[in-house]
Parts: structure tokens; sequence; C-alpha cells
């Protein structure tokens, strides 16, 4: 039997979508560089951070334990300073890339069409799977630097009366980075799956939030704490990555993405599209 | 398996292709060979399996039993077997509305190697008289047709797979494109030309395939198939009065069209013996044999299962010239 050659990798898919989404990353790279430097404005000075936790204080509980909990406290600097890492805002900017990227990339060409004609050219599924995963992934890290350079920037901006441990918000950075990527390649396992836009974007933003949701509850309500490790947030807990690099932790994370993105590739790869 | 000589090789070959959706039939049991230089037209109602098969030969779809091979190689799902050598023209040509035609065209062109189509596609673009400067949303459907027909033959594909190729174009245009197809199989190309359009399809299609409800009934010669189709029989009688009633018991697969004082016009299957012999019967003037179209034999696929299907005729054929 003549055995067919593999068609090279398609780097001009690779590159179309990327420019594509290159639009949509800039801006939310923006916003969560100026949350950092937003965040650490309102931190570096006592007084408006003993306002800022009077206002917490007037909030439901949960608000605060959303954003950092008992850890938020005058002097704090480094606790305070992750509000603008784990700031519901700045989950909702990595939420918007880590489902839109991979679903309107996969599904996006799906319910548009135009996959018919991308796959009539010499490029595999699995090759245009892969530029999918590429630009995911890549996209999650590189929004969780601009997240930490924002960090950089405002150390370098304001005076926090104390150094600050820059290299606990790179493993910060780099795990949160991790989890997003987990988050992404959940969405790329939807994207693989669903003939339809809204509903790769539906379930994909459904895990997502009942990830975050019961991960805030848990901490925020005693009785719910045995939750807490029912989460993916579970293993980028702040307190562990105080101590060093949460090698275990980041196994798993890493595991679990590459079993995602596996999964999804042959979900994609034995699905019949519908062209 | 030694590898296969080139020019003995049939450049598409479907050997008994079934492809189906859950429970509903895409198609089935479907065998048919088009050689190089062959322009084999590919017909069938809406919801015959056309797409069906043409998405199982690239490779869109898997077939749920069967083969395809495209230039000898094998096709499997999903691997871009043989791709670098098709061109493709889909039934719906659907492509990023907001980039220009040509930057649209040079994207697709440049996936899976360089893109070496440039003069190629500024020579199709003249002929076809399309600005390709303009963004691919704001075109009209017809320029639209002109991009999807640009971007089937901008790689001088060795095969091409065309579906409903000049939809939507104008008279002229349609002929630039039916030119083109034909000087793609005088360069040796192998086309797969499915149409509704049976006047196009006898104008360049040397042999065609019919499929219904998902199996080809009919791989001929387009000639072979039209006179496959009902023979007609127009006769005038000497005596402009006449008005001779037809014995249906005697002649069951004769059928009368129109019936008028002098003058019969009659349709049949068969040998035209016994026709002719009831009509010498009476004194004729002139007779005349109007010629069966495509479309006419086409229709009576649809008609009645069985009819206009030859003998013993197993729905698969191997290829021959245009």
């Amino acid at each position: 039997m003549k055995t067919a050659s593999r068609p090279p990798f398609p780097f001009t898919l690779l590159w179309v979508w990327l420019v594509r989404i290159l639009p949509a990353w800039c801006g939310i790279a923006l916003l969560i560089f100026l949350m950092q430097i937003a965040v650490s404005s309102i931190v570096h000075d006592n007084a408006n951070v003993r306002t800022f936790l009077a206002f917490l204080d007037m909030l439901p509980s949960i608000v605060k334990t959303a954003l950092g909990g008992d850890m938020l406290r005058p002097g704090h600097v480094p606790a305070l300073l992750t509000i603008g890492y784990q700031h519901p805002f700045v989950m909702f900017l990595f939420m918007l890339f880590a489902v839109g990227a991979p679903t309107g990339l996969l599904t996006g060409e799906v319910q548009r069409g135009t996959m018919e004609l991308i796959l009539s050219r010499p490029v595999t599924k699995t090759q245009v799977y892969i530029c999918a995963c590429v630009l995911t992934a890549g996209g999650m890290f590189a929004l969780v630097l601009a997240m930490f350079l924002g960090t950089v920037v405002a150390v370098q901006l304001y005076d926090f009366g104390e150094p600050i441990p820059l290299d606990l918000f790179f493993r910060i950075a780099i795990n949160a980075g991790l989890l997003a990527s987990t988050f992404g390649a959940f969405a790329l396992v939807c994207a693989a799956s669903f003939a339809r836009l809204y509903s790769a974007v539906g379930i994909a933003v459904a895990f997502l939030s009942v990830n975050y949701f019961v991960s805030i509850t848990a901490e925020w309500w005693p009785r719910m704490h045995f939750l807490r490790r029912a989460t993916l947030f579970y293993l980028v807990y702040y307190s562990d990555l105080y101590s060093g690099w949460p090698l275990r932790n980041m196994g798993i994370l890493a595991l679990i993405l590459l079993m995602a993105a596996v999964a999804g590739g042959i979900v994609w790869h034995r699905r019949d599209l519908p062209l | 398996m030694k590898a296969r000589d080139q020019s003995s090789m049939k450049a598409v070959e479907v050997k008994s292709l079934t492809k189906w959706y859950g429970s509903a039939r895409g198609v089935e049991d479907v065998t048919f060979t088009i050689e190089r230089g062959e322009i084999f037209g590919y017909l069938g109602p809406n919801g015959s399996g056309k797409t069906t098969t043409i998405r199982c030969i690239l490779g869109l779809l898997k077939s749920s039993g069967g083969e395809v091979r495209v230039l000898g190689e094998r096709i499997i799902r999903g691997r871009a077997t043989a791709h670098a050598r098709i061109g493709y023209l889909p039934g719906e040509f659907r492509i990023w509305g907001r980039a220009r035609a040509r930057r649209s065209l040079r994207i697709l062109a440049a996936m899976g190697g360089r893109d070496h189509a440039m003069a190629r596609r500024r020579e199709l673009a003249e002929r076809l008289e399309l600005d390709l400067n303009r963004p691919v949303g704001d075109l009209s459907k017809g320029n639209r047709q002109k991009v999807a027909v640009i971007y089937a033959f901008q790689h001088q594909p060795e095969v091409l797979i065309l579906d409903e190729p000049t939809a939507g174009l104008d008279p002229l245009m349609r002929q630039v494109a039916l030119e083109l197809i034909r000087e793609a199989a005088q360069a040796g190309a192998a086309v797969l030309l499915s149409s509704h359009d049976l006047s196009e399809v006898s104008a360049v299609c040397g042999r065609a395939g019919i499929l219904r409800e998902g199996r080809l009934v009919e791989v001929a010669p387009i000639s072979q198939i039209v006179q496959q189709g009902q023979r007609r029989l127009k006769v005038w009688f000497v005596d402009e009065t006449l008005l001779p009633d037809m014995p249906s018991a005697d002649l069951p697969d004769v059928r009368i069209i129109e019936r008028q004082p002098g003058m019969l016009h009659v349709a049949y299957h068969g040998p035209s013996d016994a026709v002719l012999k009831w009509v010498a019967q009476f004194p004729v003037d002139r007779i005349s044999t109007p010629q069966t179209s495509l479309e006419e034999a086409f229709i009576q696929y649809y008609r009645q299962p069985g009819a206009g299907r030859r003998p013993g005729s197993s729905g698969t054929a191997e290829g021959g010239r245009a």
C-alpha cells in the first residue's frame, strides 16, 4: 500500500489564528496589567488599605473571602497584592480568554463553515487541534506573565515600605497559568465535542463557574470546608505557594491539563464534524 | 504491495463506499472510478448522497464501509491524504468575510506548504473578471462563487472535486468556468462534477453516475444514459383526421405524450420493432424521433424505480476518457 506523507505543520493557520485572537488578548492583558497597578496604588498606602478593608467589612463576608479572606490585613503587603491576582474581575478576564480562544477557534470555524475549507487543504485534523492548543496554552501563560509584569512595574512605581518577594508572585503567576491553561484545556474538550458555539461556551463557563463558586463557598462556610479539595482552585492554594514551588500540585495540574487536552484531541479526531 | 504504475492508476477509486448517519443512510455501496483527464458527472436529487460521497472522498467524513483512494493513496478521515493535489469547490462556499479575497485565497493556498499560486490566481481572477482586493463579505453571490472557483483551481490540482461549480454565475462566467474545467481535464486532471444543471453536465462530462436514495443506480457514458431513457416517436398520418387508439395490452411500455388528429407522439422503452409495426398499419406521411435530453433521462430515473435502468446494471463501471 502506498503510504501517504504527513503534511507539513500549518504555520499559516497558526499565524492566521494568532492574528485573529491577538486584539482580544492585548485588551485582556492590558486590563489585567492595569489591575495590578491599580491594586498596588491602593495597597502601598496603609491608610488606603484600612479604608479599603473597612469597605470590605461592610460587604457580605463572602466578598472578602473571594479576595483573600483573613490574609487581608494592614501591613501584610504580599497578601494584599494578590488581590490583583484573584479579583473576580481578573478571574473573569482569564475565563474570557480560556473559554473564548479554543471555542472561538475550533467551534467558531466549524459553525462559520470555514473548517471545511481548512480541512480540504493539506492540514490534518490533529494539526488543526494542536494549533488551537498551542494558542490557548500560550495565550494563557502570556496573560499570567502580563499579570506578573504588572506587579513588577508596580513595585518600581510605589514604595511599599518593605521588600516585595517577586519570586513569590512569579510562583503564583506560573501556577495561575497552569490553572488557567487547565481550564483552557477543558474548554478545548468542549470545543472539540460540540457543534454549536453556544453549547461549547456554555458548558465550559459552567464548569469554570461551578469550580470558582464551590471554592469560594468552601473557604467561606466552615461546614463546607470538605469541598475545598473538590475544585481545581485548591491546587493553587495561596498558603502553599508561600513556602516554595508546590511541585506536587503543579504536577497534578499539569497531568489534568494534559489529560484534558488529549481527551479533546481524541474526541476531535474521532468525530465527524458537522460541516 | 507494490507501488502502482502511475499511468494505469485511477485518479479516484471509490469501492463499495457506505456512510450511515446513525440509522439514516447517507450512501450505500457506491462504486465508481475516475481516470486522469476524465470529467465525471455526479448526479442526483437533493439528499441523494452527493455531498456525503464528496466529503468521504476528501476524508472529511469517516465512511461506515468501503474504501476510497485518490491518486493511489487510501483516504483516511482527517489525515489530509493527497490534499495538496486536490482542488475542492464546496456546494456552499463560506470563507472569512472580513478578509480581502486575495488574502483569504493566499492563506488557503499557503496552508500545508508555500503559496506557489500567485500567478495562476491572478490569471484566474482576470479570466473571471474578479477584483481580488475587495473583502469577500462585500461581494455578491456570483462574485463569491468566482472566489470559490479560483480557490479550487489556483494550485493546479491533479484531482478536482466540484460541487455545483457554476451556481450563481452569469451565463458568460459559466462558460469561463466550464472552459476551466475542460482545460484542467485536458491537462490531465480528473474531475468529479456534481451538478443539478444537466445541460452543463452533458456539455462537459464524458460519463456520469446517477444516485438515487444513496445508491448509485447508473454509471455510464452520457450518450448511453440518454439512450437508455425513453425513446420517442412522432408520427404524422396521411389522413389528417385519423386518431388511432393505442392497443395498451399489446404495447404495455408505450406511453402517449401527445395525441391530435393526424399526429401521434409516443414514448416507449425497449426495442422499436413493436411500435413501428403497429404504426405501419396506418398510412404514414412522415415520422421523427425527437432526441431525449439528459434531463428527461434523469427524471425517468426518479419517476419510477428501475425505469431507464440497464438490464443487469450493477451501478458500477470502469472509467473511460471524456
